[in-house]
């Protein structure tokens, strides 16, 4: 993309104007979005980005100019006005050698999505289309979108870092709307993975779009949830949204360095029940938010964040670190080079424990089996979070009895933590975007089912 | 390359293959800082620019996007492929460019003229005074940006427009502690420097998370409410989904054959205005290069207009309103028509209930198909027309177009953010869970 005499030159100029590291993140990204509606192929968007991220630090403070204007002189102009902003210009000359981080794969693609033809992706959509159609009278809309892209970055650093890391990711989205009575519920399920075209041999497309289907349907002629506090059973796979938005925000470099996360300070302590481990993995083969470096160079690995309730990692990006006077965890991410990267989830989830999810519900006398999660939010600073629940029941003498709509759970992250009771051995991982400072990247959320002794649910009262 | 030979590039391609063409060149520049722990935590300086590419033939487009300009041939395949897969009956149009453009000033040129070090200082300034006080225990981040686009648009119809803007926001928020954290948040926009006051910002968001010390749970029930102006500008991005044809269209939206019935009460009036003097999002033409309109969408409670692009406006068979945003119908300006009362009058007319100051989690707990919301909320409680403390981890919950027909009041305190301008309003009940 561009050669190492330019990028040498780019790190050169940073550091001659001011900085005291530089780094510089080259991007290609080629990209396909379709999108389906009542069966036929709408909106079509095929395309290619290409930019570059120049960033420099002095100390703890980070200057990011970005621009996809490639001539030299525009790259070394955009690179000195990110010294200068730094601080004093330095009149040492740099050597750098470059230490290429040949990296083993670990994300194997057998059909990269720019050598399929479009079609072939638009049969998916129609299969996934009637089957979600197909799966009952009431479901009246049903939107498909697909999404695939190829991503190739190169990051190089002052340190000597050069890396460079390619990103296949495929995903389908379907939505579901279902109608009846003058009621009408919307249902979502959306897989994805690390993968190129061959993700569709992976999954069943059919049964993934009639798990959008059965949501919208279920819910159209629930009742409203009821509102109070109560124990709450979150569901496997996308349930771990609730640990992903209430916790694990609270434990990225971002709100942990400036003091802004409820867990700062608290490393080695007891954070959350002792049925609560926790980890953020993105070596995960082909995993949705896996890649082989972070977008700063670094190796990504396995960070164990809470270990049997004892916090003993958070996630930290290169400034977090110096923040935070410690090392990167690989967790340093951004959605594409007009953004500056920093400490992001990957693929997070709660570790299983030992009980059947038909044991946490027949142990429940009353209370929200919350089974498919919308999204959510957080205010770190608070812990503040929310999160719809798009398919829930009630649960009432351990039996799940009626399907309930419009449930909202509100709390603060670090109480419910704490208050998780029983971990089921059930644990498996739903896709998401996952948006912040840096953009909207892939994330997997996950965990077993489990319980909550005590939520406040937003719902209607009679 | 330059732009016009890119363009002319693919204008012949496509006349070769009996396709007509459009294509769209932004350039968008941004500088920000934000400013966290009494020093710059991020700065960015930058600058790109991107190409869309559309091609039309038997009603149907197909799209392609870059960002060189030395590859046209290989921006125009893209799109033809993209064409090619398309099998919606949907017509779709491009626009000739022979309609009423309006004239108004977008652009001012004066914010990329602040150095620097006076950005630094605002932020700083900004930084400070949210700190006003011993119980802000931190103040996560404090923002100043300052933006300039530049979009040309033409096609083989022989539109060709060109418009530029530019303007700046600023936000902050702050901690305040007592035996938990609360927050505080406050925005503003501006077109020019003088619009926009450090101090002034710095001491809402101040303010904001002091008023919410002690801040309890109220029991579940329902209640009379203010939702105060920066609360119901999140809120309507409900009524943003519900008024796009295209949604309405495609049965997604609770509004579908409502069009001259009363849905909300009689003191609401919706209009969207291309231009607002407040507003940093005016525009004179859409992304289709149609004319902006100042229309009513609610009047006195009755729904006048959904929003068309192109499409749609064919299919229901009326003129385009120039709401083609991206590839989504929006409002310019969704602006929400001020009533008499001040928000201090509008407390005492509430008497005894709640304001809501500030509601999480509308991308999911907002329902923009059946209307249905539940929202985590903050604000106050008021009893005999006074506040009398603050409430916290509560959620309001409701149905969207009921929540319209029971507005009883408007405020006259407009609130402005990206494209929304909105007043407080009083509503008559709402479900409220918390204890």
């Amino acid at each position: 993309m561009l050669s190492k005499a330019i990028i040498q030159d780019i790190i050169g100029t940073v550091l001659k104007h001011g900085g005291d590291f530089a780094e510089v993140f080259v991007e290609k990204k080629y990209q396909n979005r379709f999108e389906l509606k009542d069966g036929k192929l709408e909106k079509a968007n095929t395309g290619t980005i290409v930019g570059v991220g120049i960033r420099g630090f002095l100390g703890t403070k980070a200057i990011y100019a970005y621009t996809n204007v490639l001539e030299r002189e525009n790259l070394i102009s955009v690179a000195k006005r990110v010294g200068e902003a730094l601080g004093e210009a330095k009149l040492s000359d740099l050597v750098l050698n470059f230490d290429d981080k040949n990296l083993k794969n670990r994300h194997i693609v057998y059909f990269n999505p720019k050598d399929i033809e479009k079609d072939k992706k638009v049969d998916v959509m129609k299969r996934a289309y009637h089957s979600a159609k197909n799966f009952s009278e009431l479901i009246k809309q049903v939107a498909v979108m697909y999404w695939d892209y190829d991503q190739e970055v190169l990051i190089a650093n002052s340190e000597g870092t050069w890396a460079e890391d390619r990103r296949i990711r495929t995903r389908l989205m379907i939505s579901a709307v279902a109608e009846h009575n003058g009621n009408m519920e919307r249902g979502f399920y959306g897989p994805g993975a690390g993968m190129g075209f061959e993700f569709f041999d992976r999954i069943n497309v059919e049964e993934a779009a009639k798990r959008a289907a059965r949501i919208a349907v279920r819910m159209v002629d629930a009742e409203p949830a009821p509102a109070g506090k109560m124990p709450v059973i979150i569901s496997n796979e996308f349930g771990g949204v609730i640990f992903h938005e209430a916790v694990g925000h609270a434990l990225e470099a971002t709100s942990v360095a400036k003091g802004a996360s409820v867990f700062a300070g608290k490393l080695g302590q007891k954070v959350a029940a002792e049925c609560v481990s926790a980890v953020d993995d993105a070596t995960i083969p082909n995993a949705w938010g896996s890649a082989n470096i972070d977008d700063e160079g670094v190796p990504t690995r396995r960070n164990l964040l809470i270990d049997k309730g004892v916090l003993v990692s958070y996630l930290i990006d290169k400034l977090g670190g110096r923040r935070m006077n410690m090392e990167s965890t690989g967790s340093g991410r951004r959605q594409d080079y007009t953004f500056a990267p920093t400490s992001r989830m990957s693929n997070t989830f709660i570790l299983p424990g030992n009980y059947y999810p038909e044991e946490i519900i027949a142990a429940t006398e009353y209370g929200l089996y919350a089974k498919t999660m919308g999204g959510g939010s957080v205010i770190p600073g608070t812990g503040e979070f929310n999160f719809a629940v798009m398919e829930a029941y009630l649960i009432e003498n351990g039996k799940i009895t009626k399907p309930v709509k419009g449930a909202t759970l509100i709390g603060k992250g670090y109480e419910i933590i704490q208050k998780i009771d029983m971990v089921g051995n059930d644990l498996d991982r739903g896709q998401g975007m996952c948006g912040s400072l840096s953009g909207s990247i892939p994330a997997d959320v996950g965990q077993p089912t489990l319980r909550v002794s005590e939520i406040t649910v937003g719902g209607r009262n009679k | 390359m330059t732009f016009n030979e890119f363009k002319e590039k693919i204008f012949s391609l496509a006349k070769k293959d009996g396709f007509e063409a459009q294509v769209e060149f932004s350039e968008e520049s941004e500088f920000s800082i934000r400013y966290a722990n009494d020093d710059i935590d991020q700065y960015t300086d930058a600058s790109k620019f991107s190409v869309i590419v559309k091609v039309l033939k038997d009603g149907k487009i197909g799209n392609s996007f870059t960002e060189t300009l030395e590859n046209p041939e290989e921006t125009y395949n893209e799109a033809v492929s993209s064409w090619k897969i398309v099998d919606s009956d949907e017509e779709n149009f491009f626009y000739d460019g022979k309609g009423k453009y309006l004239n108004m000033e977008t652009y001012y040129g004066e914010f990329e003229k602040v150095p620097v070090k006076e950005k630094i200082n605002f932020v700083k300034e900004l930084y400070q005074s949210a700190k006003c006080n011993e119980k802000i225990v931190m103040v996560p981040y404090a923002l100043f940006q300052n933006f300039a686009i530049n979009k040309k648009l033409s096609n083989t119809l022989g539109l060709d427009l060109e418009f530029k803007s530019d303007g700046a926001y600023s936000f902050a928020m702050a901690i305040s502690q007592d035996t938990s954290n609360h927050s505080g948040v406050w925005l503003k926009v501006g077109k020019k420097p003088k619009d926009l006051d450090p101090k002034e910002i710095g001491k809402k968001v101040c303010d904001e998370a002091l008023s919410l010390l002690g801040a309890q749970t109220v029991n579940s029930g329902k209640y009379r409410v203010i939702l105060r102006n920066t609360a119901f500008d999140d809120m309507l991005g409900l009524l943003r989904s519900m008024i796009s044809a295209e949604n309405v269209q495609k049965n997604m939206s609770p509004l579908k054959g409502k069009l001259n019935e009363k849905v909300g009460s009689d003191v609401l009036n919706i209009l969207d205005v291309p231009y607002h003097p407040l507003s940093i999002s005016n525009r004179p033409f859409d992304d289709e290069g149609v004319p902006t309109k100042e229309k009513s969408i609610i009047e006195n409670g009755i729904l006048k207009t959904y929003l068309h692009n192109l499409k749609t406006a064919k299919k229901d068979n009326v003129e385009p309103t120039g709401n083609a945003i991206r590839s989504e119908i929006s409002p310019i300006n969704l602006f929400v028509k001020p009533g008499e009362l001040s928000f201090k009058e509008l407390v005492e007319k509430l008497e005894n209930g709640l304001i809501i100051i500030g509601v999480d989690g509308m991308h999911s707990g907002a329902n923009p198909i059946s209307g249905n919301f539940s929202l985590g909320a903050r604000g106050y409680k008021v009893e005999n027309g006074q506040i009398v403390g603050a409430v916290e981890q509560i959620t309001i919950s409701g149905n969207f177009l009921e929540l319209l027909k029971n507005i009883e009041d408007v405020g006259n305190d407009l609130f402005v953010t990206f494209g929304t301008l909105t007043p407080s309003v009083l509503v008559k009940e709402l479900d409220v869970a918390g204890k």
